[in-house]
């Protein structure tokens, strides 16, 4: 059996976590998830201010903070914190000057073949992961991987599974997407939260065998719940078809059976088949600037405000990219000033910075000049960029997956 | 008796791209049956008459319904107008809807 945990569902996810998980009891591997669709817009961001950026910045904070003591406890470290730049943040790591054997796996980032792209990340696997792991890797820094493949690759490199153990690699897989949600395993975000004590939910862990079932569990005195609900729960999240497909293997969630175990849950029974020949890729792109406010109506004739505000809003910069929602929150007769407000949300998209500022300049005008009991519930900003995401799908023979070997080395996967 | 989906049911939804997924799971096997038979695509575009094109699928291991709702949230999350933009609450917004329950489910 090899204990797996998580520490993080998402760039900016508890920064307690990776110490509260090396210090609440056992384990073998401590991983980490950063890297949401959104996340790579905002690394790409980053790295077109500073090219030496483009990884998860408090990452490398939780390491400085708690590498030394994962070492001591002999806990390998895997995330997919490189974002953009895994080689940056090795070495970032490399520089914390604790000796840990760092290694990084390479080879997702495919902008050459999509250059109108701000950020273009093939989704590799877990077998960079395992090479790293075998090489004596302490630390293994990823790009765009799969979330799951933070546990399979570990669970493979341990139990030695090869690339047509599909069955293994499948249920390694579902414990993978268990875990990559953090503490939406464990009853966070729960529709049934009022039957569990929901405060502070601990983050989980995987305790997987050698035939790809696995316990799913927390560290002892931490919060939350493992039940067959609050697992079923995370199971449903960002899915589509039964046939889940993935980079190693295509896991078929409609095998999946739980089971209520005394120190959590049972996951086992998982059928894997074949992967696709093709990766999945998550395009970037910047789409424009957005602003948006919202004009808070109170009390009477509450759709002609509406309509005032809304006439004056577009003949002060014209109505095209602008998208309007009246939100009817007020109550007639009402005993509290908010319970009788109703809400208009206005947004705008638009190619021009310009407009985007012009936007909220035109929203503030109005202030003296429009419906009766005007004010907004935030004043608008300037306008920021947005990005459109897109996938694309590129063979997986052209995509050059690395390991980077702490010694430097480097491995064809 | 007419009562919250969600009385019975939990549910959990997100983004994929431009698309939502929406899981739905209840309990018991008497349960499930229900809900396989009534929470059909025409019936959940009932409830949520946002959802446009929806595809519906059934993980009796589970007792859930998954259903994805293509373009719901446009070009994704970072470009949404959509009032919540990576469909977190759809899944309690479903739950909030009253459906006619047999009594013997609850």
């Amino acid at each position: 059996m090899i204990r797996i945990g998580n520490a993080s569902g998402f760039y900016g996810d508890r920064f307690s976590a990776v110490r509260e998980m090396l210090t609440g009891g056992h384990l073998d591997v401590l991983t980490g998830d950063y890297l949401a669709e959104l996340t790579m817009l905002i690394l790409g961001r980053d790295r077109v201010k500073d090219a030496s950026l483009g990884y998860a910045r408090t990452f490398l904070r939780q390491l400085e903070e708690n590498l030394a003591d994962a070492l001591a406890r002999g806990v390998k470290i895997v995330s997919n914190a490189g974002g953009l730049n895994p080689a940056g943040l090795a070495e970032a790591i490399d520089r914390l000057g604790l000796g840990a054997k760092v290694a990084h796996v390479t080879g997702d980032d495919v902008r050459d073949r999509f250059p109108e792209a701000l950020t273009a990340n093939a989704y590799l696997g877990a077998w960079g992961i395992a090479e790293c792991l075998k090489a004596g890797a302490d630390v293994v820094v990823t790009g765009r991987v799969t979330d799951a493949s933070l546990v399979v690759g570990p669970a493979a490199a341990h139990f030695g599974w090869g690339r047509e153990d599909f069955d293994a690699l499948a249920g390694a897989t579902v414990a993978g997407h268990v875990l990559e949600c953090g503490t939406q395993a464990t009853g966070g975000n729960y529709s049934f939260f009022t039957s569990i004590d929901a405060t502070r939910p601990g983050f989980p862990i995987a305790e997987v065998e050698a035939d790809g079932s696995a316990v799913i569990t927390k560290h002892d005195g931490t919060g939350g719940a493992v039940t067959v609900d609050t697992v079923t729960a995370q199971l449903l999240y960002e899915i589509g078809a039964p046939a889940y497909l993935g980079p190693d293997v295509v896991s078929h969630f409609d095998t999946i059976r739980l089971d209520s175990h005394e120190r959590g849950v049972r996951v086992s029974g998982v059928k894997g088949s074949p992967p696709p020949d093709t990766l999945k890729v998550c395009l970037n792109a910047l789409g424009g600037f957005r602003n948006s406010t919202t004009f808070v109506l109170t009390g009477l004739d509450v759709e002609a405000k509406a309509e005032l505000v809304r006439r004056q809003l577009e003949s002060a910069i014209g109505a095209g990219g602008l998208t309007w929602t009246l939100a009817r929150t007020d109550h007639a007769d009402a005993d509290t000033e908010e319970t009788a407000s109703a809400l208009l949300h206005v947004r705008v998209k638009t190619p021009d910075a310009k407009r985007a500022k012009a936007f909220s300049r035109a929203g503030i005008e109005l202030a003296l000049a429009s419906y009766p009991g005007f004010h907004v519930t935030a004043p608008p900003g300037d306008g920021t960029p947005f990005g459109v995401y897109r996938a694309a799908y590129v063979p997986r023979s052209s995509v050059p997956h690395r390991a980077v070997l702490p010694d430097g080395k480097v491995v064809e996967v | 008796m007419r009562v919250p989906l969600g009385t019975i049911a939990g549910a959990r939804s997100g983004d994929k791209g431009g698309d939502a997924n929406l899981g739905v799971w209840v309990r018991t096997d008497a349960q499930y049956e229900w809900l396989r038979a009534e929470l059909t695509v025409a019936r959940l575009k009932e409830l949520l008459p946002e959802a446009g094109e929806v595809d519906r699928y059934e993980l009796p291991n589970l007792r859930a319904l998954n259903f994805v709702l293509h373009g719901l949230l446009g070009d994704g999350v970072a470009s949404s107008t959509r009032f919540d933009p990576q469909a977190k609450a759809l899944g309690e917004w479903l739950r909030s809807r009253h459906v006619d329950l047999p009594e013997a489910l609850l």
